[in-house]
């Protein structure tokens, strides 16, 4: 579902000169996994999403999404993925009913269909109180069920999560977690950023560790662990960005 | 391809976020609709209440008044009715005459008031004639002296008391008679009807003043209308003393011009309209879309929301698509109603004229519906390009309030150029090249139109280049904005301090073979600052031939070609790459010439065309020129200075280094076109930047096909000799030929007939039409496509 090959991107900065943000990475992931990208802050998680979710272009490499490539059918490819990050937020002069049925809408949808899925989302995401707030009105939490909602209207196969949890209270991380988990089961093509261990561990199937635009090392957390001989992850991610470090500094 | 149920689906989002947003609907809806009503219903209402409250004169020395048979200054206690333009007013000065205030005072009869105002003016009075004779003193005084210098202070100190008196009495105005008044006015009279030969030394004796404080809004209304009632006093005294002096009223009027005014009343409407309704039309449609613009664009990135939009199915230009419809909107709303809260307010200002009766001043009355149809069709292209305009700079931008930054400058230029189109005495007809420049086109076309009456020629022949160029700038900005949205730098700039070191180092240390696209520009300001600088250094030079070859020379090497070569060793890696240094095909040399030739005829006569389109040039800068061209300098000191120099800097700077830097940007059509604009700008007088503009085109096609800089030399080398030997011999030719089918004269200039024309056309559309294909047989960058850089990027040196 997801092909990601020697994928690179670069840009100028003025103190560092020119900088890789994506460094030659590669992955696969497949229906109804949920893959992990863990990885420290300005690790390339969010570039290296931004470029799957077409916003940017890749410098060199392949990025494949449902068959499509970015770089070459990014409106397709579009089409087929639901995209969410703290950078994606929602309207303050919109209803929540208007903005879910505003990206319905722009994803082609018939409207009858579109007012059946709208009912069925208010329904299962439990929004049906907020349905004519409008957003700047609206709680971080709802705000965030808002995301999903819009995320996930027009049912994609691929869907990209980047730290949706990131500045959330326990309660609303939790009820977002079990929502992707539930996608899951609907046999979704899921990626998670987060640099938080234990959701890593709750949630992901295969997870890789990236680190300075780098997949450092890729597998499941079982195999990771046994791999790394560590009793859990933060240890396993502690252990390889140490060993990085010290290549890069001899 | 566009996918408009999109681009509707956006347009209707934003339209209806736009009308959920308070300040935008107040900015853009709620003030135009405030505003005109309450700025000039209260203005109106204000000056009515000033002008019909009765103010208070004090009328001091009315005992030295002349009486009997002389016209009355005073009557019943008021001014003479006479004395007014219309009796009515007489009621709106309320005297109070020295006697009548003394006989209170004496009568004690209780009135504190007046008792206080008694001694209050006279003590004014007093410090007034203090004044007067200190004043008398100081004129006698040498002005520098100590003396002099005391009793301007003690003046000063005068003003100062008087002025706080008069600020105490509570009147508006003091009229001083001065003692024996009546006496010398007699007197003077009784000399003049007895024809006494020293009458004119007697005539001078004190006159009435009148004492007022104009910062006082009230008081200086009290002092236009005394001054009047004086003058008119004045009037009647003086016709009084001509009749008993038995000599015609009107001896003083020897020449008394009359005036015949031929303005219809429609026709002073229409000059109001024709000022305010262009420059409301181009500063409204800027302001209407001013506001969504920052809100749509940087607004968005602002909130969070950009990213959202940029992750729907929408492509970038569908967006931006509805995005621009939506600012346009709000544009076109918000001239619509500033026009029509502006036309009623008018209208009910005249009506409330009209019924108190005050000043007739042209009544505005509504444009015709013609008008109203000609002003909604500039509107359109007026509010796209303004739209556009805004929504790009707006998405540059990272936060609002950067995006005011950007656009306030927008907003001061357009501010500028349509008060100079609007109230200077520009027309059209006169300055045809004003129907292309942006702003300009629309607001004199404007304005001619709703004067039509008064203007000489059918000005709709306009509309076409105005509506044209007006639409070309709207779709500019429009790509530019689209460009702009789908730039990543643009969309995720990161709010960066920007550090002049680091930048340097930066330029210094990730050097590329060939300069980037902002390294292209500087150079082009760098070559245009030094430009004007050595302008305003030769301005008024003694221009010798001699010297303004020299100055050619200088200007070519320092002006032009080195920040160039400068900005090439400094800031790229590869010389070669960048000036395009190499051996090009004898084929592009042969076809680069030969193009030049056939250039030459034809661009003469293109200019000769056009020639009326542009403003004439000044003989101050048409005389050098012919003194030069007719100066005895040898030919080949010419051609190097005219021909040779040029040939080389300023390919160097535009083919060279600039065209390289801006082909940066992958698009090699547009860096043709941006280089041949800023090759064309370089030449400042209009005429040139046309010409050049176009030579620009060939030049950047020839450097991009053959990839070298020689052939665009040989070009402009052949082109510049060509053309100064037509201007340098071209008269003696013609002469020694005379009008044949290959030549001919025109206003002194040698011109082509057309079988040459026809022959050079032929030629330079064939030779430039297998250019922009590439089909040219020694055409060596075939293999290079048009659309991509011509070195890739991510090749930096760390």
């Amino acid at each position: 579902m997801i092909h990601v090959q020697n994928l690179t991107k670069s840009f100028a900065d003025l103190r560092r000169g020119e900088v890789h943000a994506v460094d030659g990475i590669s992955f696969d992931a497949h229906p109804g996994e949920i893959f992990g990208l863990l990885g420290p802050n300005g690790a390339g998680k969010t570039t290296c999403l931004r470029i799957l979710s077409t916003v940017l272009r890749p410098t060199s490499g392949l990025a494949e999404v449902a068959g499509y490539d970015v770089a070459t059918h990014p409106a397709k490819v579009r089409e087929h993925i639901g995209f969410m990050s703290g950078n994606t937020g929602i309207y303050d002069r919109m209803t929540a009913w208007e903005l879910v049925e505003y990206f319905g809408r722009l994803y082609g949808m018939e409207e009858d269909q579109l007012q059946a899925r709208l009912e069925e989302l208010f329904e299962t995401l439990q929004m049906n109180e907020i349905r004519d707030m409008l957003g700047s009105k609206m709680s971080t939490g709802n705000r965030q069920r808002v995301s999903i909602a819009r995320t996930i209207v027009h049912d994609p196969p691929v869907l990209i999560f980047d730290e949706p949890t990131s500045g959330l209270d326990v309660l609303v991380a939790r009820a977002v977690l079990n929502t992707i988990a539930g996608l899951k089961e609907q046999g979704k093509c899921i990626i998670f950023s987060t640099h938080i261990m234990r959701e890593v561990e709750k949630l992901c199937d295969r997870i890789a560790i990236i680190h300075k635009g780098r997949i450092l090392a890729m597998g499941t957390v079982k195999e990771l662990e046994e791999k790394y001989q560590e009793p859990d992850m933060e240890e396993v991610f502690f252990d390889l960005i140490q060993e990085y470090e010290a290549q890069l500094t001899a | 391809m566009v996918n408009w149920k999109n681009v509707r689906l956006i347009f209707f989002r934003e339209l209806g976020d736009q009308l959920r947003d308070r300040r935008t609907l107040f900015m853009i809806i709620v003030f135009p609709l405030l505003l005109y009503p309450g700025l000039g219903i209260g203005m109106l209402e204000l000056r009515l209440l000033s002008f019909e409250q009765p103010q208070t004169v004090v009328l001091w020395g009315d005992q030295y008044l002349p009486g009997g048979d002389y016209p009355p200054l005073v009557q019943d206690g008021r001014f003479a009715k006479s004395l007014f333009r219309r009796p009515d007013d007489a009621s709106n000065l309320h005297v109070l005459t020295e006697s009548a205030l003394k006989q209170e005072t004496d009568d004690s009869e209780v009135n504190d008031q007046h008792l206080e105002l008694y001694q209050t003016v006279r003590k004014i009075n007093a410090a007034v004639a203090e004044r007067d004779k200190l004043s008398a003193e100081l004129a006698e005084q040498p002005a520098d002296s100590e003396q002099a210098e005391q009793l301007r202070a003690r003046i000063g100190e005068l003003d100062r008391q008087a002025g706080r008196l008069f600020n105490q009495a509570k009147i508006e105005g003091l009229v001083i008679i001065p003692r024996g008044f009546a006496r010398e006015l007699k007197e003077v009279n009784r000399q003049i009807a007895e024809r006494v030969d020293s009458a004119s030394a007697e005539a001078d004796y004190p006159r009435p003043q009148i004492i007022h404080n104009s910062a006082d809004e009230k008081s200086h209304i009290t002092f236009i209308r005394l001054e009047g009632v004086l003058d008119r006093w004045e009037d009647e005294i003086l016709e009084h003393r001509l009749q008993s002096a038995h000599l015609p009223t009107n001896l003083h009027r020897p020449v008394q011009a009359q005036s015949t005014d031929l303005a219809l009343e429609e026709q002073l409407n229409s000059k109001i309209w024709s000022q305010l309704f262009p420059a409301l039309l181009v500063i409204m449609s800027l302001t209407g879309a001013f506001y969504p613009a920052i809100d749509l664009g940087a607004g968005e990135k602002e909130r969070g929301t950009m990213e959202t939009m940029l992750i729907c199915p929408a492509s970038r230009p569908e967006i931006v698509l509805g995005k621009f419809l939506t600012v346009m909107t709000f544009s076109v709303t918000t001239v619509l109603l500033n026009l029509i809260s502006m036309g009623l307010t008018g209208l009910y200002m005249a009506s409330m004229m009209d019924a108190r009766n005050l000043a007739k001043m042209p009544a505005p009355a509504f444009p015709s519906l013609v008008d109203i149809g000609w002003i909604i069709l500039l509107l359109i292209p007026l509010a796209a390009m303004f739209s556009s305009l805004c929504l790009a700079l707006a998405t540059f931008a990272r936060s609002s309030k950067e995006g005011q930054y950007y656009l306030t400058p927008l907003l001061m230029a357009t501010l500028g150029m349509t008060m100079f189109c609007v109230f200077s005495g520009f027309e059209l007809t006169e300055h045809q090249m004003f129907s292309v420049i942006p702003v300009c086109g629309v607001a004199l076309l404007l304005k001619g139109l709703l004067m039509s009456s008064l203007s000489s020629g059918p000005l709709y022949v306009y509309a076409i280049p105005v509506l044209g160029s007006t639409l070309f700038y709207s779709f500019l900005a429009l790509y530019w904005a689209i460009e702009q949205f789908k730039s990543e730098d643009v969309l995720f700039r990161e709010a960066e301090r920007f550090d002049l070191k680091l930048w340097i180092r930066h330029l210094l240390r990730d050097k590329e073979a060939t300069p980037s696209f902002s390294e292209a520009v500087i150079c082009f300001v760098l070559i245009m600052m030094l430009q004007f600088a050595s302008i305003s250094a030769s301005a008024g030079a003694d221009s010798s031939a001699e010297w303004m070859i020299r100055a050619l020379f200088i200007t070519q090497i320092a002006v032009i070609a080195s920040p160039a070569l400068f900005m090439g060793v400094m800031l790229t890696t590869s010389l070669v790459e960048t000036f395009k240094i190499k051996w090009p095909s004898w084929g592009m040399l042969g076809t680069a010439a030969l193009l030049a030739a056939a250039l030459h005829p034809l661009s003469l006569e293109w200019m000769y065309q056009l020639a009326p389109f542009f403003p004439e040039l000044p003989a101050s800068m048409q005389e050098p020129i012919q003194r030069l061209m007719s100066s005895k300098v040898s030919w080949w000191y010419l051609l190097s200075a005219m021909a040779l120099a040029p040939a080389i800097c300023e390919e160097l700077a535009f083919r060279g280094f600039i065209l390289s830097g801006l082909r940066r940007t992958g698009r090699t059509w547009l860096a043709i076109g941006l280089s041949s604009l800023a090759f064309g700008f370089m030449h400042m007088i209009p005429q040139q930047v046309f010409n050049a503009t176009i030579l620009g085109l060939v030049l950047g096609m020839i450097a991009v096909r053959s990839n070298s800089l020689l052939p665009c030399c040989l070009f402009h080398l052949i082109y510049n000799a060509l053309a100064v030997v037509n201007q340098r011999q071209g008269q003696q030719l013609q002469e020694l030929l005379g009008n044949t089918a290959l030549i001919r004269s025109e206003g002194g200039q040698l011109l082509y007939g057309w079988p040459v024309l026809l022959v050079a056309g032929l030629v330079a559309v064939t030779l430039l039409w297998k250019l922009v294909k590439g089909t040219l047989p020694w055409n060596s960058a075939r293999q290079q496509p048009m659309s991509k850089p011509l070195i890739t990027t991510g090749a930096g040196g760390n």
